[in-house]
């Protein structure tokens, strides 16, 4: 069903959490998403013009970066954008097939491409660019939230997390339940403020992103250098002047 | 967004023919057809249909996969392309049904209430196509008050044109009214394109990319390098940008061919000058131009995920 | 998505190797369904990644079914560089190589020169080398981190390219200098995540912010090539400020070593000994001299002091002190040169002393050191540094990399807790190991590996008349210290000594004809130049590849090699280990996926050769051929009784490491553990490894190294000096009259800084831009191209320039642009960023290929649109007024000098261009196949 579920009293609302202050943007989590997914429950993603001029294919993940000025700050962010298993996901309510659906139980957006028409109407509704037409087969593509592995019995409990959280080289996806006010992800979104992103068009992400901060070491006001500045200075003669014990 | 020929003609299409059929169904609600019209209401019905259904086939090729059409029906709940297909579904049969009872027992009491329920089907099939444009949150020229309005407009207005010309084939001239229903029409889907023009060139972006990225306001954003070099869907499908200059031509050209030629067209043949040619070539008019104004709400319009990549939204 | 409709349960396998995608060697778990791959995902016990992938790695599947990749044995048959060839039998094949060898070493073995690339199998390419004889052999360290690894191991006896790492649990802050990617791929990004986590303050000196540095707290855009001078500042300021740890010195540094001040004389600059050969100090407690080791003294610093002899001394510290604190060093002397604001740095010296003086971090662990004192705690500075290429790249990167481990010593910041520490089997007795290897007999083995470490010019490889005696001149008075070798020059050197120098060239993993070829123009015109009689100038070339790479096309004789899935390696104690600061560690690789073509594991072919050819520690006296495989060799050989290949599961039983007899289970052993070993170090002995008692003993037991003595920093250089007195005419073996006055400068005992020799060279007036290279994450070198996943990352690439300077120049995104250097022009297209030093442009290397070249279409973006700045980079110098012309290296190590570079950048006329240039004419591969005709 296309409509979007009542959310259940005490359902999960499963996700990620992005940490653009630890995020080298190395690329990582964006391929190892498309291998696991190649071949995985979801399929082959495809890949188009392979090795010749217009090399493309299908991701669910993908690695921009962007500049930033203004409040004193300049810098470099890398920011890594997939589904965002949104909460008013009008990507799910455009869908005349009811192939996009979310999930009460857990609130992943998922699409059932064995119902897809191909229309594309999901993709144009989705403002965050989630979604991608595998051009081979002719459906819908999107992030599955690694549904094949979070719940997969056979893995044992500490690899049951998305492909692209378990392989980041700097740890900067969490992966957990952002119903739960005590689980990981929901505390890190407290202390570090975790953000919606494009949170003024309300599709209530689920997943969130943790702003760039900055860390600093207060010292001491630097002393100007004392005047003329030549040869040894009092300080370091002071010290040396210190016996040592070898 | 990418003009897919495909969806222009869907909804120009439909738009002549649900239009038509509206107007049927309106003279016949209002008891302004005579008996002897049953020629004309059947090759009308016929030609609305066939628009539609040209329209209609013509969206099929949007689809990537035809044999699960079908599937499209199911979701009238929440989807506007759903409703889309259930609505134009649910046209035909009334459509046909006004057309045969008229048909056989002429202006009738059944025939003017399927004329009004053939009238409500067919603005209704129009206004969930608009709706689906309407409904995009992500698109800003489309979402926006003007989009339903305007569709349903146009259908009105190129349906206008068609009745007019079925007129005179039927009776050699349009007849007062119809054209002037079409001028009149023509004249304010004018008016409302260029207060659409108006008002999105007035909108200003969704967001901007630092707030696409979540940083906080004071804060500038520009991209250093995109995920991969080579176009993919996305930028395919909403990257699609049109240069400023080309636009304002083709509004032009959409003002004169699509709104303005009709609207003169349509009063030359309200006073039977030469009825035949100049409908005709109102339509043909109407039909170009709103291919092209069709086109230009395609081409102009930006979704909010081409700010990820440094695009204009 | 539905679940899966029921079809029959595919077979799933799981094998645990090591990756290959980069050589950062991470443990992999590979996921096979039927017989074919599916997955590969980090193997979460793995002690190098811990469970993470990078991009490169999980896009080994496609590597793995790269349509590049080369299929058969190869003889050439068209001209060189045509990509004509003939595929030949394996026998054919190994003949061939094997009769001209044969007749090579009859004559004169060091007619082969075999360069490898990082291979990660040096210890047996280097022990083939070594037995045959031949002198010219080198290994990929001369392109990248000589200078790392010769100032480390010179200074420290570890070094931070893979020889150590920052305590990432304690450092409160981390100082990264000219890293974008490093070796430590997956390691340092976990660290960073770690310190991030935290949040301990990360600063980048970098002058371009992406990647690491786009996460950094503060990056600093330094102006390339000056990084030496920023150290300097810093030091100064410490120094200004007394914030340095003399009890670090005196007790773990030669500091306190007492300088022989007596200018002209044959022993002015060393190190005061007594009879006995002991290093002396002064005293302050007895004003005597004393052994500079001897426990409880009081040594002094400063001052000045007369030896036995009468003549007049002074501590290392002293000099050091007095050359520093001079004003020239001053933040504000060096600012603009740098590109940093004086405030700036004065800010950053003092929060390092704030970190390192107010934070110490100490660590309840009681330990002793090598002078018998128990301490109750490990007490550390918690100030790491890192840094690679951006220092190495450069000609002053030697001394800019010493600067940079004094400035760590001064802190006390060596092995200590917070700060950078060794990775096992590091530290090692300074300078590091024996000097080159020689010919023992003429025709014979060499008496040691042929990368080793001169202590003095008495360890050179130079004739009488002190001329280069190894064809890229390392070891010679123009490279002293070259000790992986000149990988760069050794194409155009080879070319240059023409055919009676050089038989053979063998390279192995390397693509040295193109993207780490300096100018690879003029590189392919030499490999393809003949005389008149139609004989190549390099008469014979074997390259040894997995891929058809460009230098391909320019052998002679092509032994097509596996994929990492496909063969054994061994990631050796013995060559660049994957230990960590807690412990030794070694991997094998292991044969996932049989082949489906008919190529060989190169290193079972060179085991080949070598049993062939009949080389000692390959053959038996009979000249049968010891060795199998090299899963055979790995298991069996040993270098020193007790030493072999792989220290793990060692001994009958499989419980010795490091030292223990072979044990035939062993592969088998290291499979069940995940393809790798490892040994966790006590806990008393993960710091102050260079003085920990403990640790040096058991290192010495495993065999890690073989003197146990305490390990003294050398923050004066000593070995430098001895160059420099050569020089000056002392010692029986002096440099030729041309390079003495180069020796003089360049070999100073205590850090300097020029002008890099390629910047200081050129009309900086025409070529105002500094222009670099960085690694791209998602790529590794010229191995991406053909990985359908990664070459949609990055197919081409642009300059980058800063936006202040596109404006001043009228270049906007984009555009196509003129790259010009002294050398040679390019064009390309260009892109503007905020975050880079305004007076340097830069691109991602090795991205550029040539047409025909990796299995591309030949619209392929990689040759259109990619570019190597290589182009415009020379392999020498200008040529100076006395008409001499020296290497585009940096003179005390020969590292190849890449980053030396200075452009201009001219917008491209309006003609519109969407082609790179120059782009040399397509090249695929034409393979005839045996029975076909013509
Ligand atoms: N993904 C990936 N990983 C790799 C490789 C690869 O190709 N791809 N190659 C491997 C190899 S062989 C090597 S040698 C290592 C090298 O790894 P890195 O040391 O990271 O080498 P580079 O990327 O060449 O350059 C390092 C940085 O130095 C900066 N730089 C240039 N000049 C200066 C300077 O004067 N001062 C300072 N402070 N910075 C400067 C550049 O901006 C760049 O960010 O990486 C290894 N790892
Ligand atoms: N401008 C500029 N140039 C540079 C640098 C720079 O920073 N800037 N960096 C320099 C540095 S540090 C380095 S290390 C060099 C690296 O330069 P190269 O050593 O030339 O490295 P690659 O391009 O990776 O070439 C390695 C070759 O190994 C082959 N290969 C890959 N896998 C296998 C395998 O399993 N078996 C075999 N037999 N072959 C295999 C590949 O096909 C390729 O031909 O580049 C140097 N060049
Ligand atoms: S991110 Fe896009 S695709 Fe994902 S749930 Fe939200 S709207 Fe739908
Ligand atoms: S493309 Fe598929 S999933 Fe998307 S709206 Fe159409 S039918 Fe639904
Ligand atoms: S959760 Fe899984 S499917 Fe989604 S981006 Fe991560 S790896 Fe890809
Ligand atoms: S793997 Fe981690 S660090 Fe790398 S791009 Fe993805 S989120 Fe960023
Ligand atoms: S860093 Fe990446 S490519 Fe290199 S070994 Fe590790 S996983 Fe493989
Ligand atoms: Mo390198």
């Amino acid at each position: 069903m296309t409509m979007l579920p009542e959310r259940a009293p005490g359902a999960k609302k499963l996700g990620l959490v992005i940490d653009l202050d630890t995020c080298v943007g190395c690329h990582a989590c964006a391929v190892n998403c498309k291998e696991w997914n190649t071949g995985g429950e979801a399929g082959i993603l495809p890949d188009y013009d392979k090795y010749g001029p217009e090399p493309d294919g299908v991701w669910f993940n993908r690695i921009h970066s962007y500049e930033t000025d203004g409040q004193g700050c300049s810098r470099t962010v890398n920011v890594p954008r997939s589904c965002l298993h949104c909460e008013d996901a009008l990507c799910v309510t455009v869908c005349p097939t009811g192939a996009s659906y979310k999930r009460v139980q857990d609130g992943i957006v998922l699409v059932d491409t064995d119902k897809c028409i191909g229309c594309q109407l999901c993709s144009w509704a989705c403002p965050y660019g989630a979604r991608e037409l595998d051009e081979e087969a002719g459906v819908m593509r999107k992030c599955t939230l690694c549904i094949d592995r979070i719940y997969d019995e056979h893995l044992p409990p500490a690899e049951r997390e998305p492909a692209c959280v378990a392989t980041c080289p700097s740890r900067a996806r969490h992966f957990g339940d952002l119903a739960d006010p005590d689980s990981k992800v929901s505390k890190l979104v407290k202390e570090r403020g975790g953000v919606d992103l494009l949170a003024g068009l309300g599709y209530r992400p689920t997943n969130k992103y943790l702003p760039p901060r900055r860390a600093t070491i207060p010292t001491a006001p630097a002393k100007p250098p004392a005047p003329g500045g030549k040869g040894i200075g009092a300080a370091l003669l002071g010290l040396l002047d210190k016996a040592l014990s070898r | 967004m990418k003009p897919a020929a495909s969806v222009l003609l869907l909804t120009t299409a439909t738009g002549f023919g649900f239009g038509l059929l509206a107007w049927l169904g309106a003279y016949s609600m209002l008891g302004l057809l005579p008996g002897h019209a049953r020629v004309l209401v059947a090759a009308g019905v016929a030609t609305s249909l066939l628009f539609a259904s040209f329209g209609l086939g013509a969206s099929m090729f949007h689809l990537e996969r035809k044999e699960r059409a079908w599937r499209a029906f199911s979701q009238w709940r929440s989807s506007w392309l759903s409703r889309e297909g259930v609505a134009a579904v649910l046209t035909y049969p009334v459509a046909i049904a006004f057309a045969a009872v008229f048909w056989r027992d002429g202006p009738v009491i059944e025939t003017r209430l399927l004329g009004a329920t053939a009238l409500v089907a067919s603005l209704g099939t129009v206004y969930c196509t608009a709706m689906i444009y309407a409904s995009l949150k992500p698109i800003r020229q489309w979402h926006n008050r003007h989009t339903a309005a305007d569709y349903l407009l146009y259908a009105v207005f190129s349906g206008a044109v068609l009745f007019a010309t079925l007129r005179t084939m039927d009776l050699g001239a349009p007849g007062a009214t119809a054209s002037a229903a079409a001028a009149t029409a023509a004249g304010i889907a004018l008016i409302a394109k260029r207060a659409y023009w108006r008002h999105i060139d007035a909108q200003t972006p969704l967001a901007t990319l630092a707030a696409a990225i979540g940083l906080p306001k004071g804060i500038e954003a520009r991209p250093l390098d995109a995920p991969h070099f080579t176009e993919n869907f996305i930028l395919r499908q909403m990257g699609f940008a049109i240069a400023r200059r080309h636009a304002v031509k083709l509004r032009r050209i959409v003002l004169v061919v699509g709104f303005a030629l009709p609207l003169a067209l349509s009063i030359l043949a309200g006073l039977t000058l030469a009825p035949m040619a100049t409908t005709t070539l109102a339509v043909a008019c109407t039909g170009v131009g709103l291919l092209l104004e069709r086109w230009l709400f395609f081409a102009e319009a930006t979704h909010v995920s081409a700010v990820y990549y440094g695009r204009r939204i | 998505m539905r679940p899966a409709a029921k079809q029959p349960q595919p077979e799933r396998t799981v094998a645990r190797t090591t990756c290959y995608m980069c050589a950062c060697r991470c443990g992999i778990k590979v996921h096979l369904e039927n017989g074919k791959l599916r997955y590969i995902e980090g193997n979460r016990d793995h002690p190098i990644n811990r469970g993470v992938l990078c991009g490169k790695g999980s896009a080994g599947i496609m590597t793995a079914i790269s349509p590049a990749r080369l299929s058969r044995p190869l003889r050439r048959t068209g001209v060189r560089g045509s990509g004509e060839f003939e595929a030949i039998s394996w026998d054919e094949a190994l003949h061939i190589a094997t009769d001209r060898l044969a007749a090579i070493r009859a004559t004169d073995p060091n007619r082969l020169a075999l360069y490898t690339g990082r291979d990660q199998s040096q210890s047996l390419t280097g022990h083939f080398a070594r037995m045959f004889g031949t002198i010219n052999y080198a290994a990929h360290g001369g392109f990248c981190s000589v200078n790392m690894a010769a100032a480390g191991l010179y200074s420290v006896g570890g070094a931070f390219w893979e020889f150590g790492e920052p305590d990432w649990e304690h450092a409160r802050l981390f100082l990264l200098f000219g890293v974008a990617e490093d070796h430590d791929s997956n390691p340092i990004k976990l660290g960073l995540g770690r310190l991030k986590a935290r949040g301990a303050k990360i600063i980048s000196i970098n002058p371009v912010r992406t990647g690491y540095s786009a996460i950094a707290d503060e990056f600093v855009a330094i102006t390339p090539g000056t990084d030496g001078l920023l150290v300097f500042a810093l030091i100064h300021c410490l120094l200004e400020a007394g914030r340095i740890d003399t009890e670090f010195l005196v007790r773990y540094t030669n500091a306190h070593h007492l300088v022989i001040d007596a200018p002209g004389e044959a022993e002015h600059g060393l190190i005061a000994r007594d009879a006995a050969g002991r290093e002396l100090c002064f005293d302050r407690a007895s004003g005597a001299l004393l052994d500079a080791q001897a426990v409880g003294t009081d040594p002094a610093l400063i001052g000045e002091f007369a030896l036995p002899d009468g003549r007049r001394a002074r501590p290392a510290f002293a000099l050091l002190a007095e050359r520093y604190c001079a004003p020239q060093y001053a933040p504000e002397a060096v600012a603009s040169r740098c590109g940093i604001d004086a405030a700036t740095i004065r800010r950053i010296a003092a929060e390092i002393a704030e970190v390192a003086f107010n934070q110490p971090v100490v660590i309840d662990q009681p330990w002793t050191d090598t002078a018998g004192r128990r301490h109750a705690t490990m007490t550390g500075r918690p100030v790491a540094m890192h840094a690679m290429r951006g220092v190495s790249a450069h000609s002053n990167g030697f001394h800019t990399c010493r600067a940079i481990h004094v400035l760590q010593m001064l802190l006390g910041a060596i092995d200590t807790p917070g700060s950078w520490r060794y990775k096992s089997p590091y530290p090692k007795p300074i300078p590091g190991g024996e000097p080159p290897g020689r010919p023992r007999t003429p025709g014979g083995p060499l008496d040691a590996p042929p990368l080793g470490f001169p202590r003095g010019p008495q360890d050179l490889l130079v004739d009488e008349a002190g001329e280069p005696l190894r064809l890229d001149r390392a070891f010679s008075w123009e490279a002293p210290i070259a000790i992986h070798g000149l990988m760069h020059m050794a194409i155009t050197r080879a070319y240059e000594a023409g055919p009676e120098a050089i038989d053979t060239l063998f390279l192995f993993m390397s693509n040295m004809a193109w993207n780490s070829a300096m100018n690879p123009g003029e590189t392919t015109r030499m490999l393809s130049e003949r005389d008149e009689k139609g004989a190549y100038r390099i008469p014979f070339v074997i390259v040894a590849d997995a891929f058809a790479s460009e230098t391909v096309a320019y052998a002679d004789l092509v032994l097509p090699d596996t994929t990492y899935l496909e063969r054994y390696d061994c990631i050796s104690l013995l060559d660049r280990p994957i230990g960590s600061a807690d412990g030794p560690a070694d991997a094998i690789r292991i044969p996932v996926l049989r082949p489906d073509r008919d190529v060989r594991p190169f290193q079972d072919v060179l085991i080949e050769l070598a049993g062939r050819l009949g080389l000692a520690d390959f053959a038996d006296e009979q000249g049968a051929p010891l060795y199998s495989s090299y899963a055979d060799y790995m298991v069996r050989h040993e270098r020193r009784p007790g030493v072999g290949p792989l220290a793990g599961f060692r001994g009958e039983d499989g419980r010795a490491i490091g030292n223990g007899a072979p044990n035939p289970r062993q592969l088998e052993r290291y499979v069940e553990n995940g393809s790798f070993w490892r040994h966790e170090l006590p806990h008393e002995q993960l710091y102050f490894k260079h003085a920990n008692r403990a640790y040096l003993t058991g290192a010495k037991t495993m065999g890690l190294i073989d003197d146990d003595a305490q390990i003294v920093l050398q923050l004066y250089c000593e070995p430098l000096q001895r160059f420099r007195l050569a020089a000056e005419g002392h010692g029986v073996r002096c440099p030729p009259q041309r390079l003495r006055e180069r020796i003089m400068h360049f070999f100073d005992p205590l850090p300097i800084w020029y002008v890099p020799l390629e910047e200081a060279m050129t009309d900086r007036v025409r070529f105002p831009l500094h222009a670099i290279t960085q690694r791209p994450m998602a790529m590794y070198h010229s191995w991406g191209s053909h990985n359908a996943w990664l070459r949609q990352v990055l197919p081409e690439n642009r300059i980058y320039l800063h936006r202040d300077l596109a404006a001043r120049l009228g270049v906007h995104d984009e555009d196509w642009v003129w790259v010009r250097s002294r050398s040679g022009s390019l064009r390309c297209r260009a892109r503007t960023m905020a975050g880079v030093n305004r007076d340097t442009v830069w691109t991602w290397n090795a991205i550029g290929k040539r047409a025909g070249a990796w299995a591309l279409t030949h619209d392929a973006p990689e040759f259109r649109r990619g570019f190597l700045l290589n182009h415009v980079i020379s392999e020498y110098l200008p040529k100076r007024e006395d008409e001499m012309q020296h290497s585009n290296s940096d003179p005390v190590t020969g590292q190849a000098a890449w980053f030396d570079l200075t452009v201009s950048i001219e917008p491209c006329g309006p003609e519109t261009h969407d082609e790179t240039s120059p782009r040399p004419a397509a090249n695929p591969l034409r393979v005839r196949l045996a029975g076909e005709n013509s």
